[in-house]
Order: structure tokens, then sequence, then C-alpha cells
């Protein structure tokens, strides 16, 4: 078959002794960057850039790609132990990560984290391997109205992530919603919400409120006793520092959670890495026997979006290797490198190009597996972070987080608007607002609002646009979502009648 | 004794100036340059700063190390900021391309402007082509426009924010011929072309460059460019005024600006090297492979540039009903 | 004091309640449809709506007493914790003026010796190799640039 010639001819390629050591070099340097808040690979590829002139492109780009899916192998790092997103896709992970860490599990969360990732990075190979052109043709399909009504179901999430008021978790999200509004609008270069400042043009950064509101909000808070008690127990034996099999078992599904939904995610150009893992991490609590469990340290709320954002890596790749469209932030530079390089992505890419294509394909085996090697063992030894008083953890946290937001904005503005955002989830946590639904309305508010009136643009106005095979679909799962609970209460409200009167 | 006491003062003030011209007219830079760009990294602006960095070393154009740094966000106006803070520097330099000029006219937040800064040298015109999808029933600009006629605002374009050179040069259209179709804008040049492919929408403008893989795939079909003269790589489609169009689009320019108080000499040396870099094999590749219309302009002249396409925009705005604040 | 004015719903309500209503107002200066589609309007203008009905279902649940009024207002610790927060602040501001460097040291000295009243030979040796190793880690190490101030 095809398929298999090319992936032989890749495997050739890869494993040439300059190339593997690329895919090491890259690997390693992308779990480093994914470890470290603020430093994303988009930025690290860009330096890189000129370096790889001296390089033969293939090699070049195996290195690149190594970085990229490296750094979603790092990101849960920071997330777990300290409640500081390492990237972006990885703030779900913070939600049962942390939570994981504070019941001791911190290694178990670590293990799982890895090898959900190494599970989902190896099904988004084998899918961009296997089905990449005719998908690619197929998420063309999707355009603004599919996007509304994705994004609608990602916001009704926000049902499930409640906890026990809904009406706060509904503010949260609004107000998310708020945050995600500021800046220049696009359809009409009208300023919203900038209180006349220019830093305020482009909206604020996603990282910046995400970092302050998890972790300064939660430094903050732990500051209110003396002595609090050792903030996370360091895991003691080798049952708390991996995950057990119980654990892996319980995860079957999160598995395969993450790699479709992280895959097909992926794929679509604009949705990208972080609505992958909310979603992800929303199904595998609807699914759940336990969802009370959620929040509060479930696994599974591990697994499935760090799955999710690995397995979007090879979606991602989908649409830039077959049409030469870049779907996310890091795929355009991917792009710009290939160009730069005397390359044309597009749709005859890998029929012209197929020694790139499918060393590129072959190395990313190789990675993955390198990948979990790496991050394994290195479970043992973020684990010993632990033992670090918490006198001396809380003020690395917020060095960490300053550094990691002056990184992204390279301004002490915004480092003024991560204070703030600070004090923001201390009062949240204060006042029992779930900060989960700020964060979620904040990453779909705008690309929702944009769908919808890109939507109504091309149909003039008419919003039977919306009711598109695929929108109906997702916007009917919506409304299930939305309705279910409800129902289940009346039924409740019912059963407590009946029972009265009998 | 006084004629001697004279020419003694004259000759001592011509050897001091005759020591001092060679020092003005040699500065060169001294410590690492910054090249500041207003897109994050893999941004148009990014890609080219890289790129130009990259010809300057090789071509060994400047002694010193050259660095680009990504000053993203308020659309330009805090890379336009962090390049007026610099004051008097020698050793920054930025990136603008007509988003500066635009935003410019349409940002009341922003404080510094690109007219605030000193044009160093235009480098190039970006040029763009009307495309279509390779199956659409529309095999001319005038078939489409004559459709969109017919039946005003069912036809639909995609394209980046309303201020940019999509829209522009759409109204332009529409005005001259009283056609009417809708605009719809996505953020992102990978979006647009997937509206486009996946028949959401009929036509869009799209850089050369990143039609001429669809093209070769047999995916788009272009129906009219947006230059002067006819690119090498489209040598069969018509500019707009071969097309029956006359309208002259608003440029695309790129081009090299400095700290508003840069001191002349300094100015005077990048200029220099801009014009040195056009000469060189490697500009001549990328502007080549890159499909890009070179349009060399030094200083003074690419100010006078700047000002025409701030005077073409704001009347464009004008009439579309943006709100111009300056 | 009534029973509700101590409740952490009430108060975290009107403010809300409060910004809800910028929000609207703000909305209403803008387009609400234009003739391609909505305008800049209209997103805030229903989420500013959202915002006030819910905020002030949450008011009129804290004054009626449902619910248990929500957790109290908390007042006890509350000091330490804006403390530790008014010093990450002034670590900002300090920041600004005399860089990284110095102004994370202070802060982990502060954290250590104030906050947790460790005794100061451990708080200084901490704060100066904490801020030192940051230099030294992103700076040299990753050429990742950390606030310069206007002094160092």
């Amino acid at each position: 078959m095809e398929v298999f010639s090319g992936l032989l001819q890749g495997f050739q390629v890869a494993l040439t002794a300059s190339n593997l050591t690329l895919c090491v070099v890259g690997v390693v340097l992308g779990t480093v960057i994914g470890v470290m808040p603020g430093l994303g690979p988009s930025a690290t590829i860009a330096m890189l850039l000129p370096l790889t002139f001296k390089l033969e492109p293939t090699g070049a780009m195996i290195m690149l790609a190594g970085i990229y899916y490296g750094a979603k192998y790092g990101g849960s790092t920071t997330s777990i132990l300290l409640n500081v997103p390492g990237e972006s896709s990885s703030v779900v992970t913070c939600i049962d990560g942390y939570q994981m860490a504070r019941k001791g599990r911190a290694g178990a969360a670590l293990g799982m984290a890895a090898i959900a990732s190494f599970i989902a990075g190896t099904f988004g190979v084998v899918a961009l391997m296997l089905v990449a052109p005719p998908l690619a043709q197929m998420s063309l399909a999707f355009s603004a109205p599919e996007y509304f009504a994705l994004m609608v179901l990602g916001l009704t999430m926000v049902v499930l992530l409640a906890g026990e008021s809904l009406t706060k978790a509904v503010l949260a999200m609004l107000v998310g919603l708020w945050i995600a509004g500021m800046g220049t609008d696009l359809f009409t270069a009208t300023s919203r919400f900038t209180f006349g400042r220019l830093e305020l043009l482009g909206g604020i950064d996603f990282i910046i409120v995400a970092i302050g509101v998890f972790a300064i909000g939660e430094v903050i808070g732990n500051m209110e006793l003396e002595k609090p008690a050792q903030m996370i127990p360091v895991p003691k034996g080798l049952r708390n520092l991996l995950p057990t099999w119980d654990d892996m078992k319980r995860c079957r599904f999160a598995f395969l959670n993450g790699s479709v939904v992280g895959f097909l995610i992926g794929v679509l150009p604009g949705a990208g890495a972080t609505i992958a893992s909310f979603l992800s991490y929303g199904i595998e609590k609807g699914v759940s026997r336990h969802p009370e469990e959620f929040g509060h340290g479930a696994i599974e709320g591990v697994a499935a979006p760090e799955g999710a954002n690995n397995a979007e890596t090879g979606g991602a790749l989908v649409p830039l290797l077959t049409l030469g469209i870049p779907g996310s932030g890091t795929t355009a530079i991917l792009l710009a490198a290939l160009v730069l390089w005397g390359f044309k992505p597009g749709p005859l890419f890998i029929q012209d190009s197929p020694q790139l294509f499918w060393g590129l394909v072959a190395s990313m085996y190789i990675g993955n597996v390198l990948l979990l090697v790496l991050n394994l063992p290195l479970v043992a030894v973020f684990a010993q972070l632990l033992k670090v008083p918490s006198y001396a953890m809380y003020p690395l946290i917020l060095g960490i987080s300053i550094v990691g937001v002056y990184s992204v904005s390279s301004s002490m503005f915004h480092l003024g608007l991560l204070a703030g955002f600070g004090l923001l989830g201390y009062a949240m946590r204060k006042l029992d607002y779930p900060t989960a639904p700020l964060v979620l309305g904040l990453v779909l508010g705008d690309p929702m609002e944009k769908a919808l009136r890109q939507s109504l643009m091309m149909s003039q106005g008419d919003l039977s646009i919306l009711l598109r095979p695929i929108p109906s679909v997702l916007l009917g799962i919506a409304a299930l979502l939305l309705v279910v609970p409800i129902f289940k209460k009346f039924n409740a409200v019912r059963v407590q009648v009946i029972d009265r009167e009998a | 004794m006084q004629r001697a006491r004279n020419i003694v003062a004259a000759t001592l003030a011509a050897i001091a100036v005759a020591t001092a011209l060679p020092a003005l007219a040699q500065w060169t830079p001294t410590k690492p340059v910054e090249v500041i760009v207003h897109t994050g990294p893999g941004g148009g602006s990014d890609v080219l700063a890289r790129a130009i960095v990259t010809m300057m070393e090789k071509e060994k154009l400047v002694p010193v190390r050259m660095q680009v740094i990504n000053k993203p966000g308020g659309n330009g106006a805090v890379a336009a900021a962090a390049l007026s803070e610099k004051g008097n520097d020698s050793h920054t330099l930025g990136l603008v391309t007509s988003v500066w000029i635009a935003n410019a006219l349409t940002t009341a937040e922003a404080k510094v402007t690109v007219h605030d800064l000193k044009p160093i040298a235009q480098l190039m015109l970006e040029p763009a082509v009307f495309a279509v999808k390779a199956d659409s029933p529309y095999k001319t600009l005038k078939e489409f426009v004559d459709a969109a006629k017919a039946k005003p605002g069912a036809l639909k374009q995609s394209g980046g924010s309303v201020t940019s050179r999509d829209n522009i040069v759409r109204q332009q259209l529409q005005h001259a011929t009283g056609a009417k179709w809708a605009y719809v804008s996505f953020p992102g040049g990978g979006e647009r072309l997937a509206a486009l492919l996946g028949g959401h929408v009929d036509i869009m403008v799209i850089e050369p460059q990143e039609a001429g893989e669809q093209v070769r795939a047999g995916k788009l079909r272009v129906l009219a460019q947006l230059s002067e003269k006819r690119l090498p790589g489209y040598p069969d489609a018509p500019t707009l005024k071969e097309a029956g169009f006359d309208i002259q689009p608003t440029p695309q320019v790129r081009g090299v600006v400095a700290p508003p108080a840069m001191p002349a000499d300094a100015a005077a040396y990048w200029e220099g090297r801009f014009a040195r870099l056009r000469e060189t094999p490697s500009w001549k590749k990328y502007v080549a492979d890159n499909q890009l219309e070179e349009h060399f302009l030094p200083g003074e002249q690419f100010r006078a540039s700047i000002q025409e396409i701030s005077k073409q925009l704001r009347e464009q705005f004008v009439l579309a009903g943006i709100k111009v604040v300056r | 004091m009534p029973p509700f004015a101590r409740s952490g719903d009430f108060w975290s309500g009107l403010v809300l309640a409060a910004l809800g209503t910028y929000i609207v107002v703000s909305a209403r200066g803008w387009e609400y449809m234009g003739e391609d589609g909505p305008g800049p309007g209209f997103f805030p203008l229903w989420y500013g709506g959202a915002m006030i009905v819910l905020s002030l279902a949450l008011v009129a649940g804290a004054v009626l007493g449902r619910r248990a009024a929500g957790p109290p207002l908390p007042m006890a610790n509350l000091g330490r914790a804006l403390l530790c927060w008014a010093a990450f602040v002034a670590c900002i501001a300090l920041m600004h003026l005399a860089g990284f460097i110095v102004a994370f040291a202070l802060l982990t000295w502060f954290v250590i010796a104030v906050m947790a009243r460790r005794p100061q030979r451990v708080a200084l040796p901490i704060a100066i190799g904490a801020a030192l190793g940051f230099h030294a880690l992103f700076t040299w190490a990753l050429e990742v640039s950390l606030p310069r101030g206007i002094l160092f």
C-alpha cells in the first residue's frame, strides 16, 4: 500500500544520525519551553529560523515540529504542580491536575499527562498519515456557521462545569465574554472597552488572565494563614508516583476522547488546542459515572485535555501539509519556514516533496516515543520539587508568573493587569465563583461573536444559515445539554411531590 | 597683523571642518541593531524582517548583528510607540506596512503614529490578485461584477478587516461600477482561503504567492491582478486597467522607518544600506520567489508616498462609512 | 447590619450588576445592527443585559435569605492576603524603576520574612539566590528578557 511504502521511506529518512539528533534536540527543547509558562513554541521556532538555514530542510522541519509537539508535553507540568498553565492549552489541566497534586497524587497526574499525551499524539500522527487529504477536503465544509455552533456547544459546557451555583458560573462566563470583547472590532474598526489605552487595542491576552486568576489568586489565597499546611504533599511510594492500573482503566474513554476530539478540532483552521481541551474535558465529565469528582482531582480530567492538546498538533498539520493553509499561530510560522526554505506548501506538497512529508511523519512517531521516555522519569524529578517549603514556593510561583507574562507582552502595563487579575482570582475564590467558566468565556467569546457575525454577513442577515446540517446537529446537542439538567431537576421535584402525596 | 590672524583662523576653521566631515559621512553601527515589527512571530512583517536580517548578514552589509523584536498589539500602535520612545537611537529600525497608515486614521488610542517616525526607505509594493474557485462560473472580473450588479449583496468576498486593502479595492470597484457585493472579514489568511475553497464565499483578494500553489493544483482561478504591470508569475491575468476598470488601487507598501530623532548620518547610512541591499542577488531571488513588486523610494520620497496613501485611504474610509479620527 | 449585608453574594451581585449596566450603556453607544449584520453593540448588549438580570437574581436571593445567603463576607485573614497582594503590586511598580532582580528579591524576602515569619538567615539567602537564579536561567540561558528598570 502506498501509505506503507511512504512510511518506510520516511523511517529511512528519520532514522539517519543527523535527523535523529535534530529530533531529540527538538523534543527536549520543546519540553523545556512547554514547562515555562508564557514562553511558547511559536516564539522559539521564530527565533531559531535563521539557524535552520544552515541545516537541511527535512532535518530542520523535524526539529521545529519536535518543538511544537514537545511543548504540549511540558505544558502540563506547571499546571499540575503550581496551578500555573505552562501553555494556553494546558489551562484545563490545572483544574483537576492541581487538585490531584494537593491530594498527594502529583506524580500520578504528571505521569498520566505524559501517557495520555503519548497515546493521543501517536493517534494524531496515524490519522495524519492515513486520512489527511480527504479529511482536509471535508474540513473545508466547516465555515463560520459551523464554528458558531461549535462555540455555542463549548459554552454550554458551562453547565457541566458549574458546580453548585449555576448562576455564579454563568456570571463568571459572562465576565469572560466581556474581557474577550475588549479591543478593536474586526468588522467595523470600532474600539470596544479599551478605556483609551492603546495596550488594550488588541484585547487582553488569555494567558495573562489565566495565570493571574489561577496562579496569583491561589497564592494570595494561601497567604491568609501564616503557617499553611505543607502546600503540596510530596507523593510517597510508587503508587502515587505513577498512575496505577486502576487509573489507566478509568481513563480508557478519556484516551479515545482526547485523541479524536483533539485531532478533529486541530484540523479546523481557526479552532485551537485550548478549545479542543475544553471540549474534551466537558465530554469526559458529561459521560462520566462520577461527574462530581471533576474539579476535585479526577484523573480523567487530566487525561482527556492533555490528550486533546497533543492530538491537536497532528490535526493542525493536516491543513498545513495538504492545503497549505495554516490552522494556528504555530503552524503559520511553520508555513513561513517552509516558504523560506523554498518549498511551496499547497495541495501538491505531498506529491512534490514526499521525502519531507514522510520523513516528518516518521519522526513524529519517534518523537512521541522519545517524549514518553523522557517525561516519565522526569515525574520523579519534578515530584522532588514539591519538597521546597511553601514559603519559598510562593515567591517562585509569583516570579514565574511575572516572567511568563512579560515574555508574552514585554510590557509593564500587562504586569499590572496580571496583578489585577490576581486580585480577581482571589475574590472569586473567596466568594465561591467558579473560575473555569471565566476562562471558558474568555477563550470562546471572541471566536463565537466573530463566527456569528461572519455567518450573518454570508447569509445577508438570514438566520437560517445556522440550520445547515452540521450546525443544526451541534446546536441540537447544545440544546440537549442545557435541557437535560433542568429536566432532571424538574423530575426530582416531581418525584419529591409524589412521595409527599403518597 | 589682523589679516594674518584672520588667515590663521580661517585655516584652523577649514581644518576643523575637514576633519569633521569624514566623521559625519562614516557613521557605522557599533552595537546590535533591533528591527521592530508589529506582528507576532510568523506574521507577515515578522517573516519579512527575518528574511531581511538574514540577507543583510549573508551579504555582509552590516558589521553588527541584527535582531527582530516583536511588538504586537494595538494594530501597530504599540510598535509605533516603542519606536518613538527610542528617540535618537541610531540602532533601532522599524518595518512598516500600509496597515500602519490605515490604523493611524482609525485608532484614536494611538498617541504615536507612523507620521511621527522618520522614513528611511520604501522597499516594495505587495501586489495581489482577484481569485475565484476553479469551478466558479466567472471567467473574468467583468463577469463577476456584472453578476453582482444583477443581484446586489448576493455575492460575497472574504478578506481581512474593513480597513484592509481587500475591502478598499472592493469599495473602489463598487463605487466605479455601481455593483454591490457583501464582504466577510476573517482575521487569518488561512481562514479566508478556506472560506473560498469551501464555497462559502465567491471571491477573494489574495497575495500572488499564496495563490500560486492553489492555482498550480487547479483549485483557484485568477481573474485579475492589482498591479501596474503584469507580474511574471501571472502572464495571463489582466491588470485592473487592462480588464476595463479604471481604478488605482491604493498600494500596499512595505518600508523601513526609524525613531523620530535619529541623527542624519545614521539615517543616511541606513538608506544607503537598503539601497545596496536591492542590488544583491539574495534580494533579487527573494523578490522573485515571493512575487513581490520592487519599488524602492529613498527617505523623503517615502514620506511623500506615505502622505499620499494616507490621503487616498481617508477618502476611501469616509466613502465606506468607517470612522476616521485624524 | 441586616444579615444579607454580610453576604458575599449580596455585594458581588451588586458589583456585577453595576458592571453589567456599564456594559449595556457602552453598547448603546455603538451600532446594534448594521447593514451587513450585527454591529459591535450587539453582543455586549446581550451579555451585559444577562449579567444585570443574573446578578440582581443573586442579590435578591441573598436578601430573601435563600440558600443560606452564600458565604459570609470574609473578614478573617483578609488583611494578610491583601497585604501580600499589595506587596506584589509594589514589586511590579518597583520593577519599572529598579529592574527585575532587585524587585523580585525584595518580594521574595517580604514573603519569607514578613508573611511567613521565617528568620532572616533563611529569608535573605533565598531571596538573593532566587533573584539571581531567575536572572541566570532566563536572561543568560534562555535569552528571555526580564523587565529592565529605568535605573538598572
